[in-house]
């Protein structure tokens, strides 16, 4: 059974291969690379050095502006999942944030936190924080009224009631409000590294479209991304497998 | 192991691992440096185009002949970030557009034009299988600019002019010049007009033909000048001067022979632009007067030509005067002044 | 009012509207000490309603409900609800779950508490066995020995059994009595099942439709465990069908 959930994906994913190279050579584009171009690519940042040292700089980005996101975020969507006034009060501040895209905030970003990492991080930040704190809302909104109810029968005060009762009843669904935030995430780091950072695989790609004809490293800095982020995701996923929470994903 | 326990382990490690991996790889030079040098704090922005070619050049000979620069090169992918970077003060001095430059000036910020950063070394492109031989064939046409703020445009503003044409004739669109080849490539666009190498990009890589160069239609065309925030020239006089000598010197070495731009062209484009070095090599040489280094001093009469050009033209206000936004103080004879002697080490 | 320490449970007058709607109506009764009450009546009666009221989860806007003669303001760890389902936390593990109550006790304690209970309702083996792993009737357990280990005085159940089929329901009964037998708490039970009335309790109020009150008291004079072909158990039956004007036939007349 493991074989078979392997050779499909790899026969679809094959099958684009030829098509994307079929296509290019089709075309007759001199400008769009081939596959085989943009393995040549990866292999050129590879032996300049360059490849582990942008992988590094994006995740390091991602992750602490992940990080930052989830600290702030959890705690204060179950705050505001369970407190009517205080949701009242924030959430139509969190509903017109959330649409603004990161690439707006760039020049605010630049003008706070200079041109260093700082500013990065934050916009990843910005990304991020939005769906966990709805995420965290939901899942203390849609809980079951019966665990609340034998919660208090059992005397609970209002913080082991947080912590015994809300926190671990809404996690499913905090989880998956992770997952969906971590592909934000790193599907923002492109946009976040169009500040003058000189490093990170987003900055490869706006790099090598002002190198000139480097539309190879372009689409190899795509890849890279694609593959990262489909790692992540398999990583998040490993999550849902715990007992504390495999309860809230359905029967399969 | 509980998922509590689980994460809790896995994140601290992963959090440590990766900090450590990025501080060691890419953040060591800043964090072993324990103070910065008073050259390292000045920093001046650019991007990877020969308008601004003798930054990276100033720099180069500079750590070649003495060991260190006397200022610290950022390149920017863009205008918008390079321009947010002077406002954040991050940049204390900036190569800039000259009508953007006059704008800012117009909204409050204090900026200074001190010196220019070249001539000419602007050309408008269409694709070779196009119809587009002389300027009026451009009627009804989709054309490119770099931005809204640029020469090119007041440029093509003022050629459309004097052949009876209004801007209003043409589609005008802006785009970021790395992006124009492909656009000209693909036909989405019909024409293209930038600062090099992207113009020279798309007659090199041969779909490109020459619609006019800038010193055919405006002479001594003016594009990208060096700016400097009031506070620097105020603080850091003596830095100020020795940027713009060292601008002077090597605009001078470049002018001074073919082989000086053919040298420039393998190390700009290794260590500062991260291009084709031929690429450089063909738009600093082929004519060698498509760009030119020197005549740099800033002059009255043609700063007011391009206000006058900007109002008409609809993007300046006409409130800011000469006076206001240059200063000249700086500016060398470079009839007087030597050019650097240095040459580069054989490959 | 009866104020003497064999009264467990005193409900008097007891009104309530949703809105403008009438749901129950003059509600009077008292229940004794260690004693098993059925509360049967037919679905949307209000059955639940009122004993979420004596259990302290809704207000008591009119009438007066009181417990070991206290007037009742919430819920108290000393009169544990069991859910008809989902009231098991799936975080947790059985074991977990049994002593979700149990907190306050020493480790050695709350160990031997949960194993104990976890023995009385056949569970042994299942201690680190998550809730969806197990199927709805040992779910239902876990809820019983949770509410049990916590040692209340008195039970509340709504419905338990509802959601099982008819054998594992049988079962549940012959065990709930069983262990109420050896615990002796007092148990109110609510139930729309006349049969599970007849099989578990020493009294059954009949509840009428809503606006509910109730009609009848009919104490069950059976010995324990319930014979189902006993002559009595037919009777006590059958005053329970007259008592909601039910037919003794299936030809769907009465209530």
């Amino acid at each position: 059974m493991n074989i078979h959930r392997l050779t499909l994906p790899l026969a679809v994913t094959g099958c684009c291969l030829l098509a994307w190279h079929g296509g290019v050579r089709l075309s007759g584009s001199d400008l769009f690379p081939t596959p085989g171009d943009v393995a040549l690519g990866i292999v050129e940042l590879g032996r300049k050095g360059l490849l582990v040292k942008y992988i590094v700089a994006s995740l390091f980005r991602v992750t602490w502006g992940f990080t930052l996101a989830v600290i702030i975020g959890v705690p204060f969507g179950l705050l505001l999942g369970w407190y009517g006034r205080a949701f009242a009060a924030f959430n139509p501040l969190i509903q017109m944030l959330r649409p603004i895209s990161p690439i707006a905030w760039i020049p605010v970003a630049i003008l706070w936190f200079g041109v260093s990492d700082l500013a990065p991080i934050f916009l990843i930040f910005l990304a991020s924080v939005f769906p966990i704190t709805v995420s965290a809302i939901a899942a203390v909104r849609n809980m079951q009224p019966v665990y609340l109810r034998a919660a208090q029968n059992f005397g609970l005060s209002r913080v082991e009631l947080f912590r015994r009762v809300i926190f671990p009843a809404s996690l499913p669904q905090i989880i998956t409000g992770l997952r969906i935030a971590l592909g934000i995430a790193w599907l923002v780091v492109v946009a976040a590294e169009m500040i003058a950072v000189n490093s990170g695989l987003g900055y490869l790609i706006i790099d090598a479209r002002n190198a000139g004809k480097r539309y190879d490293l372009v689409v190899a800095g795509m890849v890279l991304i694609g593959l990262i982020g489909l790692v992540l995701d398999l990583l998040m996923r490993q999550l849902e497998q715990f007992d504390e929470v495999r309860w809230g994903y359905g029967n399969r | 192991m509980s998922l509590k326990r689980t994460v809790t382990m896995v994140a601290a490690g992963w959090l440590v691992v990766i900090t450590g991996l990025h501080v060691t790889l890419n953040l060591r030079a800043a964090i072993f440096q324990r103070r910065e040098t008073a050259a390292q704090q000045f920093r001046i922005g650019f991007l990877p185009v020969t308008c601004h070619l003798t930054c990276p050049v100033t720099d180069f000979i500079n750590r070649s002949q003495t060991g260190q620069g006397i200022f610290e090169p950022v390149r920017f992918s863009g205008w918008p970030e390079l321009k947010e970077a002077y406002l954040a003060g991050y940049t204390p001095a900036t190569f800039i557009l000259a009508p953007m430059a006059i704008a800012l000036r117009e909204q409050g910020v204090p900026i200074k034009i001190v010196y220019l950063g070249h001539r000419d070394g602007t050309a408008m492109m269409v694709h070779k299988d196009s119809q587009i031989y002389r300027i009026e064939d451009l009627r009804g046409k989709r054309v490119a600019v770099p931005n809204r703020y640029s020469n090119q445009r007041l440029l093509l503003f003022k050629a459309l002019r004097e052949r009876g044409l209004n801007i209003a004739d043409i589609t005008l669109l802006e785009m970021p010049p790395p992006d124009m080849p492909a656009a000209l490539y693909a036909k989405a666009v019909d024409a293209i007009t930038s600062g090099e190498p992207f113009m020279g990009q798309t007659e090199l890589d041969g779909y490109g033909r020459v619609l006019y160069l800038t010193k055919d239609v405006w002479p001594n065309f003016i594009s990208c000048v060096l700016a400097v925030h009031e506070n620097a020239i105020r603080d850091h006089r003596d830095q100020v001067q020795q940027l713009v000598t060292g601008i002077a010197r090597s605009g001078k070495w470049l002018d001074q022979t073919v082989d000086h731009r053919l040298q420039a062209s393998q190390f700009v484009a290794k260590h500062y632009y991260n291009q084709n070095p031929r690429l450089l090599e063909f738009v600093l040489s082929k004519p060698p007067d498509r760009v030119k280094y020197t005549n740099l001093v800033p002059l009255r009469k043609e700063f007011e030509e391009i206000e006058r050009l900007g109002r008409e033209a609809g993007i300046l206000e006409g409130t800011a005067h000469f006076e206001d936004y240059t200063d000249t103080s700086f500016a060398v004879d470079d009839a007087r002044l030597p050019a650097y002697a240095w040459e580069a080490p054989a490959p | 009012m009866a104020t003497d320490n064999t009264t467990a449970v005193t409900v008097r007058d007891l009104w309530l509207n949703f809105d403008t709607v009438p749901v129950l109506e003059r509600i009077n009764f008292e229940v004794k000490v260690g004693e098993f009450v059925c509360l049967v009546g037919p679905s949307g009666c209000g059955k639940s309603t009122l004993l979420n009221i004596i259990a302290g989860f809704l207000p008591c806007p009119r009438g007066a409900v009181r417990v070991a003669n206290e007037p009742v303001t919430g819920p108290d760890p000393q009169r544990i609800f069991v859910f008809q389902e989902n009231g098991v936390f799936p975080w947790l593990t059985v074991r977990d779950n049994i002593g979700f109550g149990l907190t306050r006790r020493t480790e050695t304690e709350r160990r031997a508490t949960v194993a104990h209970y976890v023995e009385m309702v056949g569970l042994k083996g299942f201690e680190q066995s998550y809730p969806r792993e197990l199927s709805g009737g040992m779910r239902q357990r876990v809820e019983i020995a949770r509410a049990l280990a916590a040692k209340p005085s008195i039970i509340y159940m709504d419905e338990p059994f509802g959601a099982l089929d008819f054998i594992t329901r049988l079962k549940m009964r012959a065990d709930l009595v069983r262990i109420w037998q050896q615990e002796k708490q007092t148990i109110l039970f609510v139930t729309h099942d006349i049969e599970e009335a007849v099989q578990l309790a020493d009294r059954v109020f009949v509840m009428s439709p809503r606006p509910a009150t109730i009609t009848t008291v009919i104490p069950v004079n059976l010995s324990r465990p319930r014979d189902l072909d006993a002559p009595g158990y037919l009777e006590t039956r059958d005053q329970i069908f007259d008592a909601l004007g039910m037919s003794h036939r299936l030809d769907g007349a009465g209530t």
